[in-house]
């Protein structure tokens, strides 16, 4: 019985194997790094979690002066900030991939997909100075504020940042629709809004859910456009859903103080402490979009 | 019948606002952003920062942009070409499939923190041009492989079969057929790598850069200067109002925006029209 | 030129059995045809000659091939130089993305066969064999692709000749051809077989007919009838083939 691979060694082709084990090496390289990542993240916030134990992820004060690291605040700045970004991003985006998809002619159909790309290519240093230089002062004058560097304005500069994720995400899924499935109700006598209302967007749905995972997961790790329109302050603000106070998050803080802590201080580890926690929310938050889109494209061909 | 039709018009032109908003916006910060080109000399582009000028983040950005190219390219399209070409799909490939969208997900800050400690403490490079090359490479590596992938999955079956029936070897077809055939692909691939970490501020914040240099890196293992970092130190740390840094923006974003528009042309013109269909 | 001995072949695709117990002596210097209604595992035992089956996942071949009494299927063949010596055509013409002169070139560069004037003379020698320079001999350069069908062909032969092969497989060259290119071919594989061993398969019986001196019949992945191809067409021993020939089923 014979089986593949069964070669005698060729001088010509000795490259072969080397360079397959270097190519199986460079796939390897991900997963090498994503875990030298939690590690390394792990072992330099050690000291903050063992220092403050629970009260690092629940305790309300977070203040470098007294050397008091209670991550609460940021948390509760990070999910603010984009909660409300999302709820800007998710309708506009969700409509845009469903007008791009389903509405506009094929020609013009690459021009304005790639328009929107763009939009996601624009470094986010660019959006922030946009937004210090227009948009805080909108916000500042249209609500009577002392200053315009709040939670709504990093949250609509966050919007415009993520919504390029959901319409391209979930405008693939409903790209991916079966034309048989369209066709067919369109057969019917439905309209083509019909159509997109009852067959297009009940089958991307769990697409358009994944884009909306990916859109939180993009949007809470953005730094440099946050930091520089949130205000910065590490307290929740009073009451909770006040939009319009200065809010302080994960990312921000990590990218303000790491410049001055100093290796080895409590501070240094409590920033990498943030850094764990901002690790795993986004590797949960992907990780769910990834199995939402894959559960999504096994019920379609159970269908 | 007409009634649902003309609310079917109605429901789109609500449907279509939306769309038009996203392009108002893209047209709107360009707009801005064009307005500060009077504040541009040219001899701006070529004078030191000791004098005042760009000169060294801008050639700093270039070294920082190529150097990660140079990484991630490589280790990318190999990466690719194993995962479509010689990989068995199996439990450890689903694995590094999740790898590489989780690595796409991450955030850059997180990265940045990584590179510090890894590449710069634990590998010992310091703050220098070669941490922010390595750090750089790991937020390219997800968007080259992904490229990569897809344009070699696009490389018609039978071309690699007429390479196997004259005798070639599984890595001399990769190599002669599968590689040039999906080279526009590749290309394209690192390109948008290259406008993706060609503004990135955070993942360089702490690991490559600093806010004046005497003139150039000298090797590897010195600190360089970059246009996001300055512009970012400037606005946030030295609270220098935005109107005297607009020239440092407009240059970063037409650096940026240029990359990105010709990697997406590229795309396009490439998915449509392949030089073996014709 | 070879005589290609197949014993007790079997080979499966994941848990299909698509060839069974097959054992037939393929003469040299001759055409021998391979037809049978599609699915019969003609294309399967064509592919099986240059071991081109183990690229596909999931195949898993038993029993011997000889080629010149070397079995192929033993430990230390060279797939690579195996490869070189059964030159295959296959059935859409799948030129490579380069220039006319480069496709002939390929396997000739791979196997380190020859370089510069040697190349060229080779390149040369192989496209009148194709029976394609004349047609070409003034724009080597350009893309195969602009070439037509039936001259894509053509240059695939050309390619195939190049690194000196001692046996031809030809799998279905004509089926995506017109008339005028299919005759073309077939009668360049009348020329072959005086220089190399030709293995086609075919599901047109009038072509088996015409262009072969020996045809096998295969049905469900059984080896039916073999033997000459006057023989088989005017005789036949099997009813399957008699019912076959006539275009009963097909």
């Amino acid at each position: 019985m014979s089986h593949n691979k069964c070669a005698s060694p060729n001088f010509l082709k000795s490259f072969d194997k080397p360079v397959e084990k270097l190519m199986f090496l460079c796939a390897l390289s991900s997963i090498v790094f994503l875990f030298l990542m939690l590690l390394f993240i792990t072992r330099e916030g050690m000291q903050a979690l063992f220092t403050f134990g629970a009260d690092f992820i629940i305790g309300p004060v977070w203040e470098t002066n007294s050397n008091l690291y209670g991550a609460l605040p940021l948390i509760y700045g990070s999910l603010m900030v984009v909660a409300v970004a999302l709820a800007v991003a998710v309708p506009i985006g969700v409509a845009t991939a469903m007008f791009v998809e389903e509405v506009l002619p094929f020609s013009i159909r690459d021009l304005v997909k790639s328009l929107i790309e763009l939009l996601a290519s624009i470094p986010s240093i660019i959006y922030g100075f946009i937004g210090v230089l227009f948009l805080a002062p909108q916000i500042a004058s249209l609500f009577g504020l002392s200053s315009g560097t709040v939670a709504l304005t990093a949250s609509l500069v966050l919007a415009i940042m993520t919504i390029p994720t959901i319409v391209s995400v979930s405008g693939e899924t409903i790209a991916a629709v079966p034309k048989e499935y369209k066709e067919a109700a369109l057969a019917l006598g439905a309209t083509k809004w019909q159509t997109l209302k009852n067959v297009v967007v009940p089958t991307a749905k769990s697409g358009i859910l994944a884009s909306v995972m990916l859109g939180f997961g993009r949007a809470i790790g953005e730094t440099v456009a946050v930091l520089m329109v949130a205000g910065n302050v590490a307290v929740i603000p009073t009451p909770p859903w006040n939009i319009l106070s200065p809010v302080y998050t994960l990312t921000a803080a990590i990218a303000m103080q790491m410049g001055e802590a100093a290796v080895g201080t409590l501070e240094y580890s409590a920033l990498f402490g943030l850094g764990l926690i901002l690790f795993i929310i986004t590797l949960v938050v992907n990780s769910l979009a990834d199995i939402i889109a894959k559960k999504g494209i096994k019920g379609e061909k159970g269908l | 019948m007409m009634r649902s039709r003309s609310w079917e018009k109605v429901f789109f032109t609500i449907l279509g606002a939306p769309a038009a908003i996203c392009l108002t916006v893209f047209f709107w910060i360009t707009s801005v952003l064009l307005t500060g080109i009077g504040t541009i000399r040219l001899n701006l582009l070529t004078t030191s920062a000791l004098q005042g000028g760009l000169f060294e983040m801008i050639v700093g950005t270039a070294y920082l942009l190529l150097g990660a190219a140079g990484v991630a390219g490589p280790v990318g399209v190999f990466a690719a070409i194993h995962l479509t070409e010689y990989a068995r799909h199996g439990r450890l490939i689903r694995v590094i499939d999740q790898a590489i969208n989780n690595l796409a997900g991450m955030p850059s800050i997180l990265i940045g923190l990584f590179g510090y400690a890894f590449f710069c403490r634990q590998l010992g490079l310091g703050i220098s041009l070669a941490s922010g090359w390595l750090t750089l490479a790991l937020m390219m590596l997800p968007i080259v492989i992904r490229g990569t992938e897809e344009a070699i999955k696009m490389v018609p079956y039978n071309f690699k079969e007429a390479a196997l029936a004259l005798g070639a070897s599984k890595w001399e077809t990769v190599k002669s057929v599968t590689v040039p055939s999906a080279a526009p692909g590749i290309i394209t691939s690192i390109l948008l790598g290259m406008a993706r970490v060609a503004g990135e501020t955070a993942a360089i914040l702490f690991t490559s850069c600093v806010l004046v240099t005497r003139g150039l890196p000298k090797s590897p293992f010195e600190p360089v200067m970059a246009l996001a970092f300055n512009l970012f130190v400037k606005i946030v740390a030295l609270g220098e109002s935005p109107d005297k840094v607009f020239g440092i923006a407009l240059i970063l974003f037409l650096l940026v925006i240029s990359f990105a528009s010709v990697g997406i042309a590229l795309r396009i013109y490439y998915r449509r029209k392949q030089p073996w269909l014709r | 030129m070879a005589e290609v001995d197949i014993r007790k072949l079997n080979v499966w695709f994941k848990d299909n059995h698509v060839l069974k117990d097959l054992t037939l002596t393929i003469e040299e210097n001759a055409v021998t045809a391979i037809m049978g209604p599609s699915g019969c595992g003609k294309s399967t035992l064509l592919r099986a000659i240059n071991r081109m089956n183990e690229t596909i996942d999931g195949c898993r071949t038993t029993g011997e091939i000889y080629i010149d009494g070397q079995n192929i299927y033993n430990g230390n063949t060279d797939v690579y130089e195996l490869r070189r010596r059964v030159g295959m055509v296959f059935q859409k013409p799948n030129p490579l993305p380069k220039s006319i002169f480069e496709n002939v070139a390929f396997g000739v560069k791979i196997h380190k066969l020859a370089d510069g004037k040697k190349l060229n003379e080779i390149v040369e020698r192989s496209l009148k064999e194709a029976v394609l320079w004349d047609e070409v001999k003034d724009r080597l350069h350009e893309s195969a692709f602009s070439l037509s069908g039936g001259q894509q062909q053509r240059l695939c032969i050309a390619r195939a000749l190049a690194v000196n092969p001692e046996i031809i497989l030809l799998d279905e060259p004509c089926s995506a051809l017109d008339p005028i290119a299919t005759q073309k071919i077939e009668t360049l594989m009348r020329k072959l077989a005086e220089k190399y061993t030709v293995i086609i398969v075919t599901h047109n019986v009038q072509q088996a007919a015409r262009v072969s001196d020996y045809v096998a019949f295969l049905y469900l992945g059984k080896l039916i009838e073999y033997g000459p191809t006057k023989q088989v067409f005017e005789s036949p021993k099997h009813e399957l083939t008699e019912r076959y020939i006539t275009g009963e089923f097909g």
